[in-house]
Order: structure tokens, then C-alpha cells, then sequence
């Protein structure tokens, strides 16, 4: 093991453990206004006017009316409103917030006002959304010719579900005015930046008017990616008209219903097979946006790109869409549509290899990618594709083949038997050129008199340890004690922009330029001297620029690799399932830290099978999602996945630090299709089209198909 | 700022409960979630003649403070109710969690009162000056109803001695831990010179209570094994017809499928196949 990997106490571990963290909802409440929304209560309608009562002194009712710049929040497009506009358009959107020094008044107040609507047909079912949000077309070869020539075609279609991020801190943001007129905001977040951009123009005050700081962050998985810039521009905008501080701290069931969850899909596979290879794949892709495009574009893009999953496929044609429906917006969750695509093409090479009569990972090897060859946008993998030997290290753990083989033999008795295994990557970074055009990153390193360094950099510490890692990496070139490095939660008035918390990009983006700097600080070091250092991202030579009019060039710069076997047990008078093992082998280059990133392997590819499993959500014919607590929403906990082990190979990428890739979405990716192809062949060799699969689901095959 | 008594002694919780509007407070691991607004606790958990497992020659008595993971460590306590109180929750909720709270929640989701239900167990209530024993199905009304006056707490559970030693239990919950039951069952199973003796069946978190149908086990009572396969369809439908679940998040559907699935399987698992 390199010595960058060997594990080290975590930065935040003792003031966490010892509950000394403080967050955004511990702040004294002294002085301090509490604000509750008023989220809108049908999925569509206009609104007519808002009844609100008489307020007491020192109570206030903030809504669009009062936003003192522009009502559109900054996410990727500006359709969502800061406080809603004439219309709401999903159950949840907040129409006003109520603000107070007191809780229990405040709720109230916000319970007794009175919303007169007049309402619109809602759009709640995604098959019958006609509104598009973004539509994309990519592809090569020649798909009709192939198809015209084909021996078989197959056509399936795949539906995945809601997926929450169930973080253990729900969203919660506060926001300060401060002596100078500056608004001061802060809370749990991933991308302080982002906030930052979105504040200024909510209070057309321009970017020196505002600063945002990341308070301690109980998890986000995505979710406090966009959302935060919502609620931050809501008790910005309120804490102005109040001139006060103001703080909104979601309830479980409010944070569940209306913020963003993981995109719905419904994924079309049309494939063509000749002389028993895949010659073509034409792919349809729809994703539930929700009522406001948020982060849509980007995700549906990343979607679409892995649509082809690890597989060389010559002739290609991919549309992907993502519509409008009267339901919360969706955004941002670990995989940012990969698992959706993922999911689809795996189990799609398991039904034509099934159809066909040879084994499915030995028909999804014959098709794998390797080095050299074109990405599905005609980029290039440009090093090596370890998954043949990721899929060694999985057989050596799992017996897989020889399971895989048992299996398929006819069960009898109450519990069956079954296994599956899922090959697939995450491109590691922002999808395309952003990291060169948009994000533009830049971090520094300022070393004190004393000898003590600071990073300075934007990117917030989720649980995924960058707090740790930073420094970790800063420490090893300046060969310093890691006490000597330090590295706090970001605060846009003193750090410079190194981008948001996002795409798996930190450590190998950020870290990267840490890494840099503090050779170059290394360089010019003077004891006894305040020292300052910048580097800014500047794009790998190799790259073959990524047209995204045309989705052309290489989309990542490097991918990180996972195989996942997933060995259950159903049973068939209850439908429940037993994981009997779960298996992954995970290549995100050079781990930074070990137990950071077993952690991390750990943890995703258990959201994994819960969204392959058990995470079921929907909206019911209001459209309101019903399943809004932890007990009518079940994430998996670690009694259900006691045999959960993940491996390490390590591909070096060499452009990340000490070759260092993204790491934090890839585990959760896979899950989903191992876990049915497992369900599949348990059940005796049905083919399940749709995720998560329940275990009600199970038992209704077992009533049609019998056992 | 939480209101409540702290007693010391059974008479002195009695004393309390008569004179003041409390909720009795044992483990705490439902009331704390609620945390109510403007309520009084009577906090059981250091009242020691609630706190005993005793055995006599009828019953196994199990106070109401007693804890789940207090029952799990007792040799007196029968393996069905182990392994139903196995399965509750996780380690920290059985910790604290007790018979009499899960009693006195009075929900039908209840993995300890579904083998109360199943094995005729009879509750002792108590009052100042006064006590009553009355038979768990007696007890449980209805969704958060219960046969407990206001001056009243439960003092045990008192399960019968001997023939819980032939059974089936399962719980399907949404996961293997942190679950509460989506459908539970209980079947105790008794043969005496090839006659059955107690085929009881009961069914938790499908309806307002536990469900049990004294009526249908009576037409398999007495029979050989033998005759009872002969009966075995008629029964299964007369409990098709029976069960009416209450809907959840989890279709009824599904639920009553596994329902009987349960019930096949607990008779076939005792020759009647």
C-alpha cells in the first residue's frame, strides 16, 4: 500500500463522535427568527390569493413580493422560483415563509393561513408528460443498417424508481444580515459557490453583497447539491425584509416529500444481434424531471453517455429526455443518472444472453471495452479497462461461476437461490469540458508565520473526508505531521472557488491542484514568513474535446471501474429476500485514504441495494408522495447486508493525485442490476424489467409464473 | 421540560395513577418519538414488582417493566417468545422497550402481544386496593383501544406453562432490522394420542388487532392429522374469506398471500400437508 493510502484519524472524528459538531440547527436560537414555508397542497393550480392571519409584533410573511433581486434561482437553467410565482406547480412548492421568534407560533401562524386556489389538470404519470425540459441525441455508425441485417432484434423496456438520500441531517439553512449589509448565510450544504451566485441575484446585490459558508453537514449524497441554493435564497430573502437572522430547518417528512430525490426513468432498449454479437443499440431514455428542470440537464446527460454501459457497441443511436411532471423536482443523487442507464444495459445483456442460451458474463466479456478503444461519444479510453481482472477478483471471493451454475439448475423448497453480477464504470469528474469551461477551479494554500498550512478551497466535507484528505495530501509534499495542515468548512469571503461538492470530482480535481501547490509552496518556502500559493485547473493534454451540442469527444478523462456480484436467497412464501453476499471490486485508483474509501465503497454499494430493494417511493393520484418518513421508507441497515465486502483495485490514473479518481458515486452504481439478475434466477428464470424490486413484487411473479 | 412522577413501588405508581391524568411511562421507546405536548408521565421503570419474571405452577409471569432484552436472558422465558422478542427493533430499542409498553400501545403490530394472542395469555391489572386477570383478547379492543381503566396499570403478563413448545413464527418486516412488522404469525401446534390438541394461528399488523379465529381452529380440533389433511382446504378458504385486511403502504394483496402462504406452512410443517 502506497503510503498516501495508509489511514489516518479523521480530521472532524472526535468532535463528531463526541457530538460537538456543530450544525446548522445547534446555532442559539437567541435573536434568531425561525421560519417555516408554506409549501403549496395540490400539484397544480393558480394562485388565487393567500388568506394570511393577523400577525403579532415581530412576525412576518415573506414571500415573492418581497425578493428584492430576481424570483429565479441560479441552478443549470432559472425556472425555479425562489418563492413561487402565479402558480405552484408540484405539491411542496413553498408559496411564503413565515418567520418568528417562536416555533410552535410560527407553525401556527403558517398552519392557519389560507390558500385560495383554482386549480389546473396536474401531469403526475411520466408516460403521459408532453412537456420536455431537454432533449438530446447522440450516436454513430450505421443503426438501421444494422438492425435491417440483424439475426434477432430485442426490445425491453426498464423502470427505476425514486431513490431518496436520506441523509441523517435533513436541509436546513440560516442566514444572517450583517452590520456592513452584507448577508451572511450558512448551513448544510455541498457547494457554497453555487449558493453564492444564487443569494447575490435573489438579492441583486452582486457577489460582494453576500457570503456563504458551509456549516458541519450531516450527508448529502447529492441532495445538497442544488437544494440548498433554493433555501438559501428563501431565508436570505427573508432574513432582508425581517432584518434579522433567520433559520429554516426541515423537518424528516418535509425533507423527504419536497426536495430532490433521484430521477425516475423509463429506458428503452432496442438492440441487434448478429452471428451472436451485439451490432447496434438504439436507446430511448425518459427521465421524471419533476416540475422545475433544476439539475436535470446534467444528470439526463451523464445518463445517456453510459447508456451503452462497458460494451463496445458499433453502431449506436441514443435519445434521452427529460420531462416535465407535477411532482417535486427531482436533482442530484450518488450516480446522477448512471445507475438509471446502468441498470437498463445490464439487465438488457442478460435477457439477449439468457434468449440466446450462453452465459451472461461470459457474453457481456466478449463485448467489453478496452483500452484504445472509442468511448460511446467517440472520446477515447485512453488507459487501461481492468475489468477482466475486477472480474478474477470477484469470482475469487464469490465462487461466481460456479454459483452462477448451480443456480440455474431447478430449486426446489421454500427458499431459492440465486446470483448476478454487474460490470460498469463512473466517469470521474464533471461531464464534458465543465471542469475546463465552467468550473474553472482554483485553490490555494496559505502557510501562517508559524509553519501551520491552510487549504483553501470550496469544496465542502460531506462524511466523505475531504477535510481529512486535503490536508492528508498537502502534508505528504510538504512532509509536515498532519496536525500541521488544516483545512475548514469553506466560507466564500476566504476561499477562492475550486468548484462544487460534486461528480466525484474533489479529491481528484481539487486534490490534484493541492497537490501541485504545495510542491510549488514547498519550492518557495520561508520559515518564519505568511505564504500564499494558487493553482488552477488546467485540462489534461490528452483530451479530445467534448462538443456537448453534439455529445463528441471524450466526456470524463478518466473512468473509475466496479464489478458487483450480489448472491440472495428469496423466499418464496413471503417474497422477502436474504442477501446472502455482497460482493464488489471497486478501482478508484489510488485510495488517498483506505478507510475513507472502503467507507465509501461500503456505504454506496449498500444505498445500491437499497435502491435495487427495498427504497420504494411513489406519489399517489394527488400527487403527493406518501412514504415521507423511516418507517414508510426503509433504507437498508447493516444487519441486512452482514457479508458485505468490497475490494480495492488500483488502475493509477495519472493526472490525479498520486492517481487518485473519482470515487464517491461509483459504488452505488451497479447494485441494482446484480441484485436482479440474482431475483431473476432465483426465481427460476424470469425477466424482471423494473427496479426496486420488493418483495411484494416477488411474490407476485411467484403467483403468475409459479416457481 | 418533561412533566412527570417517578415512583418507587408498585403502591406508590397505584397511588399516583389514581390521583392524577398520567401516562405510564415504562421503556419510553414509542413516548419519547411522540414526545406529546402538555403530558404527565408516571415513569414505571423503577417500580421492582414489575420488574420480575416468576414462575408458578400454571403460568410463567412476566412483569410489565420487564425488558426485551431482560426476557431474552431469563430461563424461564419459552423459545416462541424469544424469538419473537428477538426480532424487535434493534439491540438499544430492546435495551429499554417492555412487554407492558408494547401491550399498552395498543397496536396490533405488537411482536411480543401476537404470542400473548396465540397462547391464551391472561393479563393481571392492577389497581389501588383492587386486581382483576383478564384474557389478552379480551383486553385488545381495537386500534388504540384497551381495557384499562384510567386508575389502572398492567402488572403482568402471565403465559401458560405448558404447550407453547410446538410452533412457527415468522415476521416480515420491510428489512432485517429497525422493522416493524408488515405481517406477523404465530401458530402453536398440539397432539395428544394422534388427536390435535391446539392448532392456534394468529396473524399481527394486519388489522386493527391481532387477528385469531377460535372458530376455525375448532374444526380441526380433536381430528387425526390424517383427517385434518381432509379439512385442510376448507379451512384455508373459510380463512381466504375471514381475514380483512386494513390497507397499508404494502398492498392487502400482498400481505394476505403471505398471510396464508404462513398458514399452509405452519400446518404442512406439522403433517397436515
Amino acid at each position: 500500500m502506497d503510503k498516501i493510502s495508509q489511514s489516518v484519524v479523521k480530521k472532524d472524528h472526535a468532535t463528531k463522535i463526541s457530538g460537538r459538531s456543530v450544525y446548522v440547527a445547534d446555532y442559539p436560537s437567541e435573536g434568531v427568527l425561525c421560519g417555516k414555508l408554506l409549501h403549496a397542497k395540490v400539484a397544480r393550480a393558480r394562485v388565487v390569493r393567500v388568506e394570511v392571519p393577523e400577525l403579532p409584533e415581530g412576525y412576518f410573511y415573506v414571500d415573492a413580493k418581497d425578493v428584492p433581486g430576481d424570483n429565479n434561482v441560479n441552478i443549470v437553467l432559472d425556472d425555479t422560483p425562489v418563492y413561487c410565482r402565479d402558480t405552484v406547480e408540484y405539491i411542496g412548492e413553498p408559496i411564503a415563509m413565515l418567520c418568528g421568534p417562536d416555533e410552535a407560533e410560527v407553525e401556527r401562524l403558517r398552519d392557519a393561513c389560507r390558500v385560495v386556489y383554482e386549480e389546473l389538470e396536474p401531469v403526475l404519470d411520466l408516460r403521459a408528460a408532453t412537456e420536455t425540459f431537454f432533449d438530446y441525441h447522440y450516436g454513430h455508425g450505421d443503426v438501421d443498417g444494422a438492425f435491417a441485417e440483424a439475426d434477432a432484434i430485442y426490445d425491453e423496456e426498464f423502470e427505476t424508481g425514486y431513490q431518496e438520500q436520506a441523509y441523517l441531517e435533513t436541509q436546513g439553512m440560516m442566514a444572517e444580515p450583517e452590520e456592513s449589509g452584507r448577508m451572511f448565510v450558512h448551513g448544510s450544504s455541498q457547494c457554497a459557490y453555487y449558493i453564492h451566485g444564487a443569494v447575490a441575484r435573489a438579492l441583486g446585490c452582486g457577489p460582494s453583497g453576500v457570503h456563504i459558508l458551509q456549516d458541519v453537514t450531516g450527508g448529502g449524497f447529492g441532495g445538497k447539491e442544488a437544494f440548498p441554493s433554493i433555501l438559501g435564497c428563501q431565508v436570505a430573502v427573508a432574513a432582508r425584509k425581517c432584518g434579522r437572522p433567520v433559520r429554516c430547518v426541515f423537518d424528516r417528512r418535509e425533507d423527504m416529500e419536497y426536495t430532490s430525490k433521484r430521477h425516475p426513468s423509463l429506458c428503452r432498449y432496442k438492440v441487434a444481434v448478429k452471428d451472436g454479437r451485439v451490432t447496434a443499440m438504439d436507446i430511448d431514455v425518459v427521465f421524471n424531471a419533476g416540475a422545475y428542470s433544476t439539475l436535470s440537464a446534467v444528470v439526463l446527460q451523464r445518463g445517456i453517455i453510459a447508456a451503452p454501459g462497458v460494451y463496445d457497441v458499433p453502431n449506436l443511436r441514443v435519445h434521452g429526455c427529460a420531462r416535465k411532471t407535477n411532482t417535486s423536482p427531482c436533482g442530484a443523487y450518488r450516480g446522477f443518472g448512471a445507475p438509471q442507464t446502468f441498470f437498463a444495459v445490464e439487465m438488457m445483456m442478460d435477457h439477449i444472453a439468457r434468449d440466446l442460451g450462453v452465459d451472461s458474463l461470459a457474453f457481456k466479456q466478449a463485448h467489453l471495452v478496452k483500452q484504445g478503444d472509442s468511448t460511446s461519444t467517440c472520446g477515447r479510453y485512453h488507459f487501461p479497462v481492468p475489468l477482466p481482472a475486477m472480474i478474477e477478483e470477484v469470482e475469487t471471493a464469490c465462487s461466481y461461476r460456479e454459483k452462477r451454475a448451480a443456480y440455474a439448475k431447478p430449486q426446489t423448497g421454500r427458499y431459492r437461490r440465486g446470483i448476478g453480477m454487474s460490470l460498469y464504470f463512473h466517469g470521474a469528474g464533471f461531464t464534458g469540458s465543465g471542469e475546463r469551461d465552467l468550473i474553472k477551479a482554483v485553490a490555494k494554500l496559505r502557510k501562517y508565520r508559524d509553519g501551520t498550512v491552510e487549504v483553501l478551497a470550496s469544496n465542502g466535507d460531506i462524511g466523505q473526508g475531504v477535510r481529512t484528505t486535503f490536508p492528508k495530501i498537502v502534508a505528504h509534499e510538504l512532509n509536515l505531521p498532519l496536525d500541521k495542515v488544516f483545512y475548514d468548512h469553506p466560507d466564500t469571503a476566504r476561499v477562492p472557488d475550486s468548484g462544487p461538492t460534486v461528480a466525484s470530482r474533489s479529491l481528484m480535481i481539487v486534490g490534484e491542484l493541492l497537490r501541485r501547490a504545495a510542491i510549488h509552496l514547498r519550492e518557495v518556502w520561508v520559515d518564519g514568513e505568511e505564504q500564499e500559493v494558487e493553482e488552477r485547473y488546467k485540462e489534461p493534454d490528452f483530451m479530445i474535446p467534448f462538443d456537448i451540442t453534439k455529445f463528441d469527444g471524450d466526456a470524463y478523462p478518466t473512468y473509475a471501474w466496479a464489478v458487483n456480484a450480489i448472491e440472495l436467497e428469496i423466499d418464496t412464501l413471503t417474497g422477502t429476500s436474504k442477501v446472502l453476499g455482497a460482493y464488489g471490486s471497486f478501482d478508484v485508483g489510488t485510495p488517498v485514504d483506505y478507510n475513507i474509501v472502503l467507507g465509501q465503497m461500503e456505504g454506496g454499494f449498500l444505498q445500491g441495494i437499497g435502491y435495487a430493494s427495498i427504497e420504494k417511493m411513489d406519489c399517489d393520484d394527488k400527487g403527493r408522495i406518501r412514504n415521507n418518513s423511516f418507517s414508510d421508507y426503509l433504507i437498508p441497515t447493516t444487519k441486512d447486508v452482514p457479508n458485505l465486502r468490497c475490494m480495492l483495485h488500483v488502475e493509477k490514473y495519472p493526472d490525479g493525485p498520486y492517481g487518485a479518481k473519482g470515487a464517491g458515486e461509483l459504488p452505488l452504481v451497479g447494485a441494482p442490476a446484480a441484485y436482479l439478475e440474482a431475483v431473476e434466477q432465483a426465481l427460476g428464470g424470469s425477466s424482471l424489467h423494473h427496479a426496486p424490486f420488493t418483495a411484494e413484487d416477488t411474490l407476485a411473479v411467484i403467483a403468475k409464473e409459479g416457481v | 421540560m418533561v412533566n412527570g412522577y417517578v415512583a418507587a413501588s408498585l403502591s406508590e405508581a397505584l397511588e399516583i395513577r389514581a390521583a392524577h391524568d398520567v401516562v405510564p411511562y415504562a421503556g419510553g421507546t414509542d413516548l419519547m418519538v411522540e414526545n406529546r405536548p402538555n403530558v404527565t408521565y408516571l415513569f414505571l421503570n423503577k417500580v421492582p414488582e414489575l420488574k420480575r419474571i416468576t414462575v408458578d405452577d400454571e403460568f410463567i409471569r412476566i412483569g410489565a417493566g420487564v425488558t426485551f432484552t431482560e426476557a431474552l436472558a431469563s430461563p424461564d422465558v419459552p423459545p416462541l417468545m424469544k424469538e419473537a422478542v428477538s426480532r424487535i427493533a434493534a439491540p438499544a430499542i430492546r435495551n429499554a422497550g417492555t412487554f407492558g409498553g408494547n401491550l399498552g400501545n395498543g397496536s396490533a403490530k405488537a411482536d411480543s402481544v401476537l404470542i400473548e394472542f396465540v397462547a391464551d395469555a391472561k393479563l393481571r391489572l392492577v389497581s389501588k386496593g383492587c386486581e382483576r386477570v383478564v384474557d389478552v383478547d379480551k383486553f385488545y379492543l381495537g386500534r388504540k383501544k384497551l381495557d384499562l381503566r384510567s386508575d389502572e396499570l398492567i402488572a403482568e403478563i402471565l403465559l401458560p406453562k405448558q404447550g407453547l413448545e410446538q410452533y412457527s413464527y415468522e415476521k416480515v418486516g420491510g428489512r432485517n432490522a429497525l422493522a416493524i412488522s408488515r405481517v406477523s404469525f404465530a401458530g402453536v401446534f398440539g397432539l395428544e394420542d394422534g388427536r390435535i390438541t391446539n392448532v392456534a394461528a394468529a396473524f399481527g399488523a394486519v388489522a386493527d388487532t391481532v387477528l385469531r379465529y377460535k372458530d376455525l381452529e375448532a374444526t380441526l380440533l380433536g381430528k387425526t392429522v390424517e383427517e385434518a389433511k381432509a379439512l385442510k382446504a376448507d379451512y384455508l378458504r373459510a380463512y381466504a374469506e375471514r381475514m380483512t385486511l386494513t390497507r397499508g403502504r404494502v398492498s392487502a394483496e400482498y400481505r394476505k398471500n403471505v398471510c396464508m402462504n404462513l398458514l399452509d406452512a405452519f400446518l404442512t410443517k406439522f403433517g397436515i400437508g
